[in-house]
This record gives structure tokens, C-alpha cells and sequence, in this order.
């Protein structure tokens, strides 16, 4: 699972770039329950991108906050 | 008019014909191709079986560039992926979602891979998998349409990406085409123009309707179900929309409602229980024409206009 410092990263910025209550994101909250279609998820996969460094495929899988935390984890090991 | 788009795909005009299903078949695409064009033959939600045999049929009436339209929330995507690799298609166009799983196949198979996309973040996703060109849709055209429309959406997408642009929704003539380069577009895409095409085989009555309608006969259905449609206003559109602000009326209800709606109106002309789908240029199409005949039409006026647009 996640650490609990990459979760917190990624809710700050979805936050921030969607202007969405922070409160309202957890590691189970899904994209869709924050009302973020799939053109606001591709927005948010390259902020993340940015912010880890790192290249992120999107499929299906992705659905919360922890599918997307988990992945980042996986990728910078 | 012949420039980078049109020299890029071997094509003489620098213009894709949409790939409507259940509109797109080997005729519509092959007459295309055959009058300068980029035919495209839709894939719909149609088995692998079908998108083969239509190449074939295609294959047999030109030897002109064409292209493939996946949709790829069809649950026939992953193997109509594989069959247009086995079968060299040139160029595959892909609509509903990114197709980045598929690019690497894609791109060992020659295929020039040109996505349909809503925004630039998709535009930028796609180039980055490999993409050759994108295609930019504003919400004026038919069929499943997103939120920006081709005058915001094209030029934001030029500036985002630096893969040849073409744009879409909202093209009916030359002066769509004239203002979509103006926009920094390298090329057009054009649907609903074809459906009135004398070599598209939809039914008789699907033709009526859009040689009928008017610019506000086009409506848009399915916002709530995350996948909104434009078509022609009829009982159909005006039921569905009534259901979306029905709240009793659940999402599976909905979805049920509105399937096979397109097979309905296109193959039987079912003017009541069909969705006629259709781009608000509609109101601009008056006359069934030859895919010749729209094809250099189109490009005589809008090369008249972009050469005197500056002499007023």
C-alpha cells in the first residue's frame, strides 16, 4: 500500500489544480466520486508526472486516489 | 490543394471523411478515397468480422490511402486493434478514451495512428505515445461530442502539440475548411457532409432528415450518462432528454433506452424510435452530392476564400 506521504502529495495537488476540498480526498475516494471525468483525470495523470518525475499509463485500473498512490510508489520504487 | 496533411497520408485533399457507424461502411469510404480523400470505414461496437470484410470490399474498389475508426469502448476493440495491424491498414483513427495500449503494435505495423481528441491533455498524451496527427472535435459535430467547441478547442490544441492538427466539428463547406486552417489546422475531418453523399448506404429517410433540418434541429442527449450524443431533434431525442431530468429514471434505464437507437434510424429509417446523429451543420446541407462533387467543391471555395481573404 501507499505510503502516506506520496497519498498526501497527490491529494495537495488534485486539490489545488481542480480546486477540490482536500478534505473530501482519501486513499479510497475515486475519481469520479470528486466529479473529475476522464479529461480531468488525464490533466491530473501529467501533473503527477511532473511532480514524481515519472511516466504514468492510464487504464482502466486507475479509479482512487490509492490505485494512483500505489502505482506512483510502484514506479519510484 | 494539395499541402503537408495531404502529402503526408497520400492523399490530393487535405480531408478525412468521419468514421460514423453504422454510416461508414466500404461504399461511403472507397468513394471517398476514390475522390481524393481520406475514406474511413467506422468500427462501431461491429464484430472484427465485419471491419474485415469491409476492408476487403474497400480494398476492391480503390487503391487509395483509407483509414479505420476504432471506437474504443467497443467491446470488439481489442481484436479489431489486432486485425487492422494484420491487415497494414495505413491509417487508424480512434474515438472514446486514449489508445496508447495498442500504439506500439500499431507503430511496428507502419500504421499512421491519428486519435480523435477533446482537449489538449488527451492531444499531448496521445503524441507523446506516438501519434502521427490528432484530431481536434469541437462539440458542433454529431455523434458523441465533448465540451470545447472547434473555434476554442483547434488553435489551444495547435499550440499544444507539435504533430499536424486536423480539425472537426462544425465543417460543413469551404468556409469551415478555410477557417479551420485559419485556426492552424493542417487538414479537416467531415461527418455529417457525408451523410447525404450519394455512395453512403444509409436509409433514404436518415438523409431526408438532415437535407430537412435547420441550424437549431440539433440537440444534445446522454450529458448524465457521462457520454453525451448530438443529433437530430425527433420523438426519440425529445424522450431521451425528457428522461435525463427524470429522476426516477435510473442510468441503466437510460443506457437501455437508448440501445441500437443508430441501427434503427440508419438502416431502418425509423424516423420515430431511431437517433439520427448529426452536427449542427446540417442546417447547411441541402443537396445530395457525389463524394466527388462535395470533395472539390469544398476545396474550390475554400481555396477561393483563404486566397482572397486579405483583399476583403
Amino acid at each position: 500500500m501507499a505510503s502516506n506521504q506520496t497519498l498526501e502529495k497527490i491529494a495537495a495537488l488534485i486539490s489545488e489544480d481542480r480546486e477540490i476540498d482536500i478534505d473530501s480526498i482519501t486513499r479510497e475516494t475515486t475519481f469520479e466520486e470528486l466529479g473529475l471525468d476522464s479529461l480531468d483525470t488525464v490533466e491530473l495523470v501529467m501533473a503527477f508526472e511532473e511532480q514524481f518525475g515519472i511516466s504514468i499509463e492510464i487504464d482502466e485500473n486507475l479509479r482512487t486516489i490509492g490505485d494512483v498512490a500505489d502505482l506512483i510508489d510502484n514506479i519510484t520504487g | 490543394m494539395i499541402n503537408s496533411i495531404s502529402s503526408l497520408f497520400g492523399i490530393r485533399y487535405p480531408i478525412f471523411q468521419g468514421g460514423m457507424a453504422w454510416v461508414s461502411d466500404a461504399s461511403l469510404a472507397s468513394a471517398v478515397s476514390n475522390a481524393g480523400g481520406l475514406g474511413i470505414i467506422a468500427s462501431g461496437n461491429a464484430p472484427a468480422d465485419y471491419v474485415r470484410a469491409e476492408i476487403r470490399k474497400l480494398r476492391e474498389k480503390t487503391d487509395k490511402p483509407f483509414g479505420v475508426n476504432i471506437m474504443l469502448m467497443s467491446p470488439h476493440a481489442d481484436e479489431i486493434a489486432r486485425l487492422v495491424a494484420e491487415e497494414r491498414v495505413p491509417v487508424v483513427t480512434t474515438g472514446a478514451g486514449l489508445p496508447n495500449k495498442y500504439m506500439k503494435e500499431w507503430l511496428e505495423a507502419g500504421i499512421k495512428v491519428v486519435p480523435v481528441v477533446p482537449s489538449t491533455g488527451m492531444a499531448r498524451m496521445v503524441e507523446r505515445a506516438g501519434a502521427f496527427a490528432v484530431i481536434a472535435e469541437g462539440g458542433e459535430s454529431g455523434g458523441h461530442v465533448g465540451e470545447l467547441n472547434t473555434m476554442a478547442l483547434v488553435p489551444q490544441v495547435v499550440d499544444a502539440v507539435n504533430i499536424p492538427v486536423i480539425a472537426a466539428g462544425g465543417i460543413g463547406d469551404g468556409r469551415g475548411v478555410a477557417a479551420a486552417f485559419m485556426l492552424g489546422a493542417k487538414g479537416v475531418q467531415l461527418g455529417t457532409r457525408f451523410l447525404v453523399a450519394k455512395e453512403c448506404t444509409i436509409h433514404q429517410n436518415y438523409k431526408n432528415k438532415v437535407l430537412g433540418a435547420k441550424d437549431i434541429d440539433t440537440i444534445v442527449t446522454g450529458r448524465r450518462l457521462g457520454h453525451p450524443v448530438r443529433s437530430l431533434k425527433n420523438p426519440f431525442s425529445r424522450q431521451f432528454q425528457k428522461n435525463e431530468y427524470d429522476s426516477t429514471m435510473t442510468l441503466k434505464e437510460m443506457e437501455a433506452f437508448g440501445v441500437g437507437a443508430l441501427r434503427r434510424a440508419a438502416v431502418e429509417g425509423d424516423e420515430k424510435n431511431g437517433c439520427f446523429m448529426a452536427g449542427q451543420i446540417s442546417g447547411m446541407i441541402n443537396r445530395e452530392q457525389t463524394c466527388e462533387e462535395i470533395i472539390t467543391g469544398i476545396f474550390e471555395q475554400a481555396e477561393r476564400l483563404l486566397n482572397g481573404a486579405f483583399n476583403g
